[in-house]
């Protein structure tokens, strides 16, 4: 199955005027060196959404982020960006940008005064009152050199710069790694304000699914250099199904009741486990198969092989 | 307040959508939520929870589908007028039929006695009355 199909239109928010996607990659090919990491990857974001990206370590998913926003060059394919190719993307659309990426950027040398002022001076729109917030709310030091701040308070000041202009696109690559759990709700909610007054669009990767579940509408899952399932993760709570059986039972199980295999598994006793996605809901007649429901934790260990 | 209200499971095979509205269900149920009782705003809770506005109101549109709250012009949500007091033992009861059938389809699948398995129910409801 490809994102295409998989994805599913959501009712944008009533302040969100355009359905346009806000990003558009198609057929995106990427290797290091013999290494092929995206292998024509199709992937589309409407506005409002916030995508959760899942992918077991190495993936590809800091890559696939920094294609998306022309950090990376692909060999193939094509990103738009508001409507723009993004290697042309005009001043007034890069400032509706905003992003935090993996490893702090920021220039130690600096204080956070001196940095977020630097900012400042690139960006149309700064919200000034927003930044005094967070500054205090967080309880980061103003004029102490960045260099010397904690790994948590340097991640929340790169989240607090990524805000500070508003930005339409929020792209976050592993923005919590360094928070504790006090701090991941604070910035979780930060993102949830952000979604209600902007109707920002967020592509959020991280491995803390709970983080995930709470304000990621849909999921999109990464895996051999595409992206292989993207849909609201309510709808895969309700609708995908692990059944197990031996194979042929399977095989014809499916065939009657119809739904798309999303993975399948061999299982040691001469079984094997299927994780299907039903449209409809089956009340299971059959005492031959085993079904059960899943959460986004079997969804990612078997989605992201 | 709100977040004594709503509670939420993350890692559960059931969305959170659901597990709200199977909270308010249980309390209208119970009588702890009567008729025209305010509902907080889907902002108020999606921020309080941390959660995507698009689950909670989602889940506030199911709920009034099923008859459970109802939408005032311009205003909050409430408790639907029909539910003016707690509702009877048995119907209360057979709320947790959905429950206790998946904890008896694997009290099977382990291959237990009934009275082993409804020792350790009266053991947990023992230990959730003293809380």
């Amino acid at each position: 199955m490809n994102a295409n199909q998989a994805s599913t239109q959501l009712t944008p928010l009533a302040h969100q005027k355009s359905t346009q996607p806000v990003v558009q990659l198609q057929d995106i090919s990427l290797a290091y060196d013999a290494h092929q990491v995206l292998k024509s990857l199709n992937w589309q974001l409407l506005p409002g959404q916030v995508v959760g990206l899942l992918g077991r370590n190495g993936a590809g998913k800091t890559t696939l982020l920094e294609t998306m926003l022309g950090l990376r060059e692909a060999a193939t394919g094509t990103v738009t960006l508001f409507d723009q190719p993004v290697q042309s993307l005009t001043d007034d659309n890069r400032a509706r940008i905003g992003y935090v990426p993996q490893q702090s950027d920021l220039f130690q040398g600096f204080t956070p005064r001196q940095l977020l002022a630097y900012f400042r001076s690139f960006y149309p729109r700064w919200n000034e009152a927003k930044v005094d917030g967070l500054m205090s709310r967080w309880a980061l030091p103003l004029d102490l050199p960045i260099g010397k701040l904690s790994g948590g308070q340097q991640q929340r000041l790169s989240i607090v710069r990524a805000l500070a202009h508003e930005p339409d696109l929020l792209v976050l690559d592993e923005p919590v790694a360094s928070l504790d759990p006090a701090g991941r709700r604070d910035f979780l909610r930060e993102l949830v304000d952000q979604v209600l007054e902007r109707g920002t669009t967020v592509i959020f990767s991280t491995h803390i699914l709970s983080d995930l579940e709470r304000v990621a509408f849909n999921v999109a899952f990464l895996s051999e250099g595409r992206i292989s399932v993207q849909a609201p993760l309510d709808e895969l709570l309700d609708q995908v199904k692990s059944i197990s059986a031996p194979e042929s039972v399977l095989q014809t199980w499916v065939s009657r009741h119809g739904g798309d295999v999303l993975s399948k598994k061999k299982l040691d006793n001469g079984h094997a486990r299927w994780l299907v996605r039903l449209s409809t809901p089956i009340h299971l007649m059959d005492a031959s198969i085993e079904m059960a429901s899943v959460n986004l934790e079997d969804l990612f260990m078997e989605l992201t092989q | 307040m709100i977040a004594d209200f709503f509670n939420i499971n993350t890692g559960s095979t059931e969305p959170i959508y659901r597990q709200l509205i199977e909270q308010v269900r249980r309390r209208v149920a119970s009588g702890q939520l009567t008729a025209g009782q305010e509902m907080p705003s889907v902002r108020e809770v999606a921020l309080a929870l941390a959660v995507h506005p698009m689950t909670i109101s989602k889940a506030y549109s199911m709920m009034e589908a099923q008859g459970l709250l109802q939408r005032r012009r311009g205003l909050s949500m409430v408790i639907a007028a029909q539910h003016i007091a707690a509702k009877s033992t048995e119907s209360r009861v057979e709320l947790l039929r959905p429950t206790l059938e998946k904890a008896a389809s694997e009290t099977s699948q382990l291959e237990l006695r009934p009275a082993q398995a409804l020792q350790l129910f009266k053991q947990i409801l023992r230990e959730g009355a003293n809380k």
